[in-house]
């Protein structure tokens, strides 16, 4: 029966191929189906997205052209393209399914860390294959070099974050109408505040209708750094050291945009470029010179106000004291690290200012993702990852600590004075300190109290940290680079204190 | 990119007739290695001795004193179906005298209306139908212009040092990519590349026949340059401009005006540019402008190889006009010769000989108009305006470091924001500009 047996297998290997061929055609249906926008859309869940999608470049342009969803949030057909579809088809799907969509926080996922991990490089470069194309810009031409350089670090989006998705907030311009700050009406200051003592008082910034809140933070000696044994503690928090602290004013608030646009306003050069590398004339410093205008949106369009001023550099932090103590009359400075930690701590020996455990506070391990965390304390206290929707918040989000400061810990990262260095702590001689200053020398400075995108581990009072000029410099395209903002660290800021000097007794 | 054209006759017997030369050195390769000794295969250099002909190809002059009037003759000489059509420049004179050369010596007429005098000249002249534009002004001028061509979509001649300062440099490198992404062409001065000596030595290196280089040497050191002293008639502009190799902010110093030939073939045959430089120079005996006559200058590559860099402008000193660079495996003066470790000779540029059996030299000069044209007319892009840009940075970043005694990065040159030259407009009348010799240092 060999020819029946041949032709069985004829109809099997055919009817297989068919099934195959359906299974191809099917297949490719539905990759073709669910590559729509509007297969994207129907979730519903972002409908937002549509929108500024719309409105942005790839959308509306000259030529006519529609960028659909995929071109850009899938990597070019024969690169992977079929994989990615499959993961982010899952995730969205599993999102969809198990997850309330109110929980989502968009914004977060619009920032760059996150976009670009959803935003494939390899398909802007698909489309755009020359950086350098006829009637290109002189500052284009410099970018685009300036890009090529920087093989592997910087995305296409670094710079082009609006053209997928519209965002008049992030525009990728000069923002030269930074800092006009509309308060012709309100009243302006025409002195500043008197210190009275020793006591809590309030600034009044002269010319304008700013004023902030200075906390007395009396003298006393406290243990700098964490315990071998306190959860999360990092090598660089340590040995414990025994600290004395001269009596100093400290800012009951971060320095708010109100205050930081008096200044700006004040002492803004619009456009002019300083401390350029190798201009070997520089002493024509008369006065002081101030920032020049930002690109783009430093306030990231979360407000202003009393919100906390950010991504200005350590060296804009410290011509802005110079400035206050100009118009003041008094000595403001950056906190050295050692008066942060005894401001912050406000007399106790815990990680944090009030009662926690950081291991019952942090978004690993599996006892809290089962059983849940309270986290009312940490949350009445600190703007950190679990509870900010990754964005900094205003002074009245929440509560002071025993000296009366708010968002010691949290929110914005705040520079101190000294260079930072792993073991400052022992560098230092023996025996009890007296106001430490930190290494004479070093390359980075002390930030301290963790940001609104650090978890409960980083919002310790020990935690140490320190600035990180290169990488959050790393889009700014400008020569030089700006010395007055960092173009990618949207969660640094700094507190003001003032020196305090005893009146000589009568 | 057109696509390439059949190979004409004329072109392959030249072919051969080259190619015959690279078997005889081929052959001598094999002699002298070592046997068992591997060595990558030599890719023969092959070079035209006349532009291929094809399209005619109209060309202007921007800049026409020496070296403009100079690549003008080259020009022509490089092959068939070859016009000069416009003429700028600042100064009437230098119009009129190129004008009459070209109609002595070339038979060609060179219209009223199409010769065009001051800053902006360059401009005027983009607007009159051409192809190809020759740039020979003082270096200070180059990007502005090289950019105004690049965005006029015109194929570019233009003369080395393609800039006097770091922001200029990279306006270059930067025009260079929109050339290339433009299907441009574009040859610079920097003619070494298109000697066949060098050449041929340098398919002998990348093949390892001194195994990987180590260490480089480059000198330019020659006689005082020519200058011009100030005339009553003159304004300071006008002074400067005729005497502009004496000017930093016209012609970068001499050791990018000059030196950046050798310069450049160091980076050329190692392959990259160097990461940092410290150097000294001073000024001794120059009679006019602001410039240096002597730097030496210690650049170093990645991977710590040293180009040891020396250039002097002044009478009656050892002179030597050259280049040396020392393999792991043996050492080559890439102008012609490569020797083992020992001393032996490996290789011997020799120039081909006519039907007397007379040498053939080939005249770099024509050579790189040959090159230019012959790349137009097949469609196959040549721009090699980056590459200068690198050689001239590299030299500006020597320059830099003797001035003020410091180490001076890459790094800090492809982010430095310095321009050198006037502040205010460029136009005739005095000159705004710090005339200080730079002093290095402190007491």
């Amino acid at each position: 029966m060999r020819p029946k047996r041949k032709r069985a297998g004829r109809i099997i290997f055919l009817s297989g191929m068919l099934v195959l061929a359906l299974i191809i055609f099917l297949g490719n249906k539905v990759v073709v189906k669910t590559s729509t926008d509007e297969y994207c859309a129907s979730c519903h869940i972002h409908p937002h997205s549509t929108q500024s999608w719309k409105r942005s470049t790839h959308f509306d342009n000259k030529m006519g052209i529609h960028v659909h969803c995929v071109d850009c949030h899938l990597p070019p057909h024969g690169e992977g393209y079929l994989v990615q579809k499959a993961k982010t088809g899952l995730r969205d799907v599993w999102a969809k399914t198990f997850r309330d969509s109110a929980s989502f926080n968009w914004e977060a996922k619009s920032q760059i860390d996150y976009a670009s991990h959803h935003t494939f490089e390899t398909s802007c470069i698909r489309c755009h294959q020359n950086n350098y194309p006829l009637g290109l810009t002189k500052e284009g031409r410099e970018a685009h070099l300036y890009y090529e350089r920087q093989a592997g670090e910087l995305h296409c989006i670094n710079c082009h974050i609006t053209v997928g998705h519209y965002d008049p907030e992030r525009l990728h311009a000069q923002n030269t109408d930074f800092g006009i700050v509309k308060t012709a009406s309100s009243e302006l200051y025409k002195e500043p505040g008197v210190i009275n003592g020793f006591n809590d008082f309030k600034e009044y910034i002269p010319g304008s209708a700013v004023s902030f809140d200075m906390i007395a933070i009396p003298a006393g000696t406290f243990m700098m750094g964490s315990p071998e044994d306190e959860p999360f503690r990092n090598q660089d928090e340590g040995p414990v050291r025994e600290v004395e602290i001269s009596p100093f004013f400290m800012a009951k608030i971060e320095v708010s945009w109100d205050e930081y646009m008096a200044f700006f306003k004040q002492t803004g050069a619009q456009g002019k470029s300083s401390d350029t590398y190798l201009n070997m004339d520089r002493e024509d410093v008369d006065g002081i010179s101030g920032p020049t205008p930002p690109y783009g949106a430093p306030d990231q369009g979360w407000g202003i106000g009393k919100m906390p001023a950010m991504s200005m550099t350590h060296h804009a932090a410290e011509v802005y004291c110079e400035w206050l103590t100009e118009i003041t009359g008094k000595t403001y400075r950056l906190p050295t690290e050692a008066e942060w930690e005894y401001a912050a701590r406000g007399g106790n020996t815990t990680p944090y200012f009030f009662d926690g455990d950081p291991r019952r506070y942090v978004d690993k391990g599996i006892r809290n993702k089962i059983f849940g965390v309270d986290t009312t304390v940490i949350n009445s206290y600190i703007i950190y990852a679990e509870n900010s929707g990754a964005r900094s918040g205003p002074p009245s989000a929440t509560l002071e600590n025993p000296f009366g400061l708010i968002n010691m810990l949290g929110n914005v990262l705040e520079f101190c004075s000294d260079w930072y260095a792993d073991e400052a702590y022992s560098q230092y001689e023996e025996g009890t300190l007296k106001d430490p200053t930190g290494p004479d020398s070093g390359e980075e400075h002390v930030v301290r109290g963790g940001s609104y995108r650090d978890g409960a581990e980083l919002v310790r009072c020990a935690s140490r940290n320190y600035t990180k000029t290169d990488a959050w410099m790393k889009t700014d395209p400008q020569i030089p680079k700006s010395v007055w903002w960092y173009s990618d660290c949207f969660y640094v800021g700094f507190r003001v204190v003032c020196e305090y000097e005893e009146a000589p007794a009568d | 990119m057109k696509p390439t054209k059949p190979t004409s006759r004329r072109r392959f017997l030249e072919n051969t007739a080259l190619g015959a030369i690279g078997v005889i050195g081929a052959s001598k390769l094999i002699q002298s290695c070592a046997p068992g000794e591997t060595t990558a295969e030599v890719v023969e250099p092959v070079f035209l001795k006349t532009a291929v002909d094809g399209q005619p190809i109209r060309a202007g002059v921007v800049g026409c004193g020496g070296r403009g009037s100079g690549a003008a003759v080259n020009f022509l000489d490089a092959g068939p179906n070859l016009s000069i059509v416009a003429l700028a420049d600042v100064f009437q004179d230098r119009i009129d005298d190129l004008r009459k050369k070209l109609k002595d010596e070339k038979d060609v007429d060179v219209e009223d209306a199409n010769c065009f005098v001051g800053f902006d000249a360059y401009k005027r002249l983009l607007e009159v139908d051409l192809d190809y534009v020759i740039l020979a002004t003082p270096p200070y001028f180059r990007p502005v212009q090289f950019q105004a061509c690049v965005e006029a979509r015109k194929h570019i001649f233009m003369e080395k040092p393609v800039a006097v300062d770091p922001v200029g440099a990279r306006a270059v490198m930067a025009a260079s990519k929109q050339a290339e992404a433009a299907g441009l062409c574009v040859v610079t001065g920097t003619q070494r590349r298109h000697q066949w000596s060098y050449n041929n030595v340098k398919a002998r290196i990348d093949a390892g026949m001194i195994g990987d280089i180590v260490a480089t040497n480059v000198y330019w050191n020659q006689n005082q340059l020519w200058y011009r002293e100030n005339q009553p008639a003159w304004t300071e502009m006008e002074w400067m401009i005729r005497d502009w190799v004496n000017w930093t902010w016209l012609s970068g110093d001499h050791i990018v005006e000059q030196h950046v030939h050798n310069i450049d073939v160091s980076n050329w045959f190692v392959g990259t540019h160097p990461v940092e430089a410290v150097g000294m120079g001073s000024r001794l005996r120059r009679k006019t402008g602001d410039c240096y006559d002597n730097f030496s200058v210690d650049f170093i590559y990645d991977k710590t190889i040293h180009m040891n860099s020396m250039c002097r402008q002044i009478n009656e000193c050892a002179n030597s006009v050259s280049e040396y660079l020392r393999g792991n495996k043996g050492y080559t003066d890439p102008g012609g010769t490569i020797w083992d470790a020992a001393g032996t000779v490996l290789y011997k540029w020799e120039s081909p000989v006519d039907e007397a059996d007379e040498p053939v030299e080939n005249d770099p000069y024509v050579q790189e108009h040959i090159d230019l044209i012959s790349a137009i007319r097949e469609g196959k892009q040549i721009v090699e305006a980056e590459e200068t840009a690198r050689s001239v940075l590299t030299a500006i970043m020597g320059r830099i470091s003797a001035y003020t005694g410091k180490k001076v990065t890459w790094e800090e040159m492809m982010s430095s924001d310095m321009t050198i030259g006037p502040k205010s407009e460029i136009k005739l009348g005095p000159v705004d500009i710090d005339k200080t010799i730079p002093i290095p240092g402190s007491d």
